[in-house]
């Protein structure tokens, strides 16, 4: 074949390029900024400050808990799928997949607190909650809820949660560094194993990560509940993860070995892909507004009411905006998906745009806050709390990044990756 | 003048020689989209994503406003109490509509720009395009209205870049 000759060449030395170690530098800096920040903001907010470090602390929980238990799924759907795009990312998921002890610490300090996040862990019978003011549907939900809305099944399912999770993303990064170790006359074993076993992870993940988000994010508003919410957060995942992955991706492209294996078509690919999670993000957000608006029932409607009355509406209207409009308009365009500054501009805003989503999932749940859109010290710990736990994260994820070679080898798609962009159709 | 080549690489190695040494009136043909040979001979941007974008937004006013004449003017009618003017009901007709308007004019933008449905393109009497260019065989065509053109010339310089032949086409 005469495009044989001029297919590019792996470089010899595959591992994280030097500068990776001044990403971690500067993630570890920002915590430790982040964190002062914090303590002092919550010195300043008093109580109500504390309260709100508590809040905060689940909005990082969930952003961090996305990119790691959603890069494992991405991961998997990757093995499953197949295609070229994943050989890119296949390390860097990996990384992610490899934090969740971190995101294990996050849950058990929100698990400590948990009093002070939800309704149903505060009070343990229905006439307590009466007692302590809160409204008689409220009161209902604690009491018809309990079996499931207690600390002990709280700390069950999440540990079977987080022991699953573990079991994969175990499985996932070992038997891959086994593959590489193994011949190539094996290879197509391996790839049959890896999609087995991702298959079954993808369907387990989805149950689990639904269970796991209402207990921590829905049951806030102990009287509410919608049948989309695990999906949302799902869908949500690969949002952020797809962000997270292509700015590792492009920034690593500035040296070998990604200088040589990322090309223009796996980035446009990439883009792509992202610019559909944007779109799935929205139509899931919105499907779930239209048919609790259409149905405008006393159970469902108030959790919008507290999330747009009181001049939540802004943030509501800016959610929509950060979320999906501005993300949606930039990645239509084909040049800014080729561009690589530009698009790993658009996949931080993403990431902000996420963090922005869930402030507004979190802060109404609580009744001071509840359609009451007001400043307090407090309500700064969004952008101090979260900030802080991601980029403690973050430097996990880069020192996992640089403790394996970036590009999987013992794979079919390398050869492909390698050849000139024209040569297949 | 026509030259048929075994491989895209090959193609887009001559269509850049080609466009190096001036010359403009050209054409490359292939049995799949080839990017980097249209790159290759000075074609940047096509206008089926701008023509896509207009339909889109056509789409999304048409419905959206024909919704809010039938709720609010035409047809007003009361609905659990609901404004006549509910716009959250009115997003799904008029996302449906966006995509069949972005993907009618894609498809029928593409095709119009495309300059189709032509009766006639000369390209067909040359005897190797007819099986070639639909199954595995690349084509870099120089036009003879192009200044640099002239018949023995430009087939020793179409030879010169290693083809599997060189056609003259009648027209």
């Amino acid at each position: 074949m005469a495009h044989a000759a001029h297919a590019k060449v792996l470089p010899a030395d595959l591992s994280a390029p030097p500068f990776v170690n001044g990403w971690r530098a500067r993630a570890l800096m920002i915590a430790i900024l982040f964190t002062v920040v914090a303590v002092v903001l919550a010195f300043l907010g008093g109580a109500d400050g504390v309260e709100h470090v508590y809040r905060a602390w689940v909005v990082g929980l969930m952003l961090t808990f996305g990119f790691c238990c959603g890069g494992l799924t991405l991961l998997m759907v990757q093995y499953v799928s197949g295609g070229k795009w994943g050989l890119l990312l296949r390390r860097p998921l990996e990384a992610m997949s490899r934090t969740l002890p971190l995101i294990f610490g996050y849950w058990v300090v929100s698990a400590l607190f948990a009093k002070h996040l939800y309704a149903w862990a505060k009070y343990s019978s229905g006439a307590e909650a009466l007692k302590a003011g809160l409204t008689e549907g409220e009161a209902h939900a604690i009491e018809w809820k309990h079996p499931m809305l207690n600390l002990s099944t709280y700390w069950i399912v999440a540990l079977i949660c987080f022991a699953i999770w573990g079991f994969f993303a175990w499985q996932m990064n070992t038997l891959s560094l086994k593959r590489e170790a193994d011949s190539t006359v094996n290879t197509p074993q391996w790839i049959k194993r890896m999609e087995n076993l991702s298959g079954a992870g993808i369907l387990i993940y989805s149950l689990t990560m639904t269970a796991a988000v209402i207990y921590w994010v829905m049951s806030m508003d102990v009287t509410w509940y919608s049948s989309v919410y695990g999906l949302l957060f799902l869908v949500g995942q690969g949002y952020s993860v797809l962000a997270l992955s292509l700015i590792t991706v492009l920034s690593l492209s500035k040296a070998e070995p990604f200088k040589t294996i990322l090309r223009g078509t796996e980035q446009y690919d990439l883009g792509k892909f992202t610019f559909a999670f944007v779109m799935l993000n929205m139509y899931l957000a919105f499907a779930q507004f239209l048919i609790i608006w259409s149905g405008n029932l006393p159970e469902e409607i108030p959790w919008y009411l507290n999330r747009i009355n009181g001049h939540w509406g802004i943030i509501c209207t800016l959610d929509f905006m950060f979320h999906w409009l501005i993300p949606f308009s930039l990645l239509l365009s084909k040049d800014i998906k080729r561009n690589k500054k530009r698009l790993i501009k658009v996949c931080q805003w993403m990431i902000f745009a996420k963090a922005f989503d869930l402030f507004w999932l979190v802060e109404p749940n609580f009744k001071d806050a509840a359609r009451n859109l007001h400043f307090s010290w407090g309500i700064l710990e969004y952008a101090a709390v979260p900030v802080a736990m991601t980029a403690l994260w973050m430097a996990y994820y880069f020192t996992n990044l640089t403790t394996r070679p970036l590009v999987a080898t013992n794979d079919p798609h390398l050869a492909e990756i390698l050849e000139p962009e024209h040569a297949h159709a | 003048m026509i030259a048929e080549f075994e491989t895209p690489s090959d193609l887009v190695r001559a269509a850049q020689a080609a466009y190096n040494d001036g010359w403009r009136r050209m054409d490359c043909y292939t049995p799949y989209p080839v990017e980097e040979a249209a790159e290759a001979i000075g074609f940047h941007k096509d206008r089926v994503s701008l023509l896509t974008l207009t339909g889109g937004l056509m789409g999304l006013c048409a419905m959206f406003s024909l919704e809010t004449w039938i709720s609010t003017l035409a047809y007003p009618l009361n609905i659990g109490g609901r404004p006549t003017y509910s716009w959250p009901a009115f997003i799904v007709p008029a996302y449906e509509w966006t995509i069949l308007f972005a993907g009618l004019s894609a498809a029928f933008g593409m095709i119009a720009l495309n300059g189709l449905p032509s009766l006639y393109h000369p390209l067909f009497n040359a005897p190797n395009f007819r099986t070639g260019a639909t199954d595995d065989k690349f084509f870099l065509c120089l036009e003879a209205l192009d200044p640099k053109y002239d018949a023995s010339g430009t087939r020793a310089y179409l030879e010169s870049m290693g083809p599997n032949s060189v056609v003259e086409v009648e027209y």
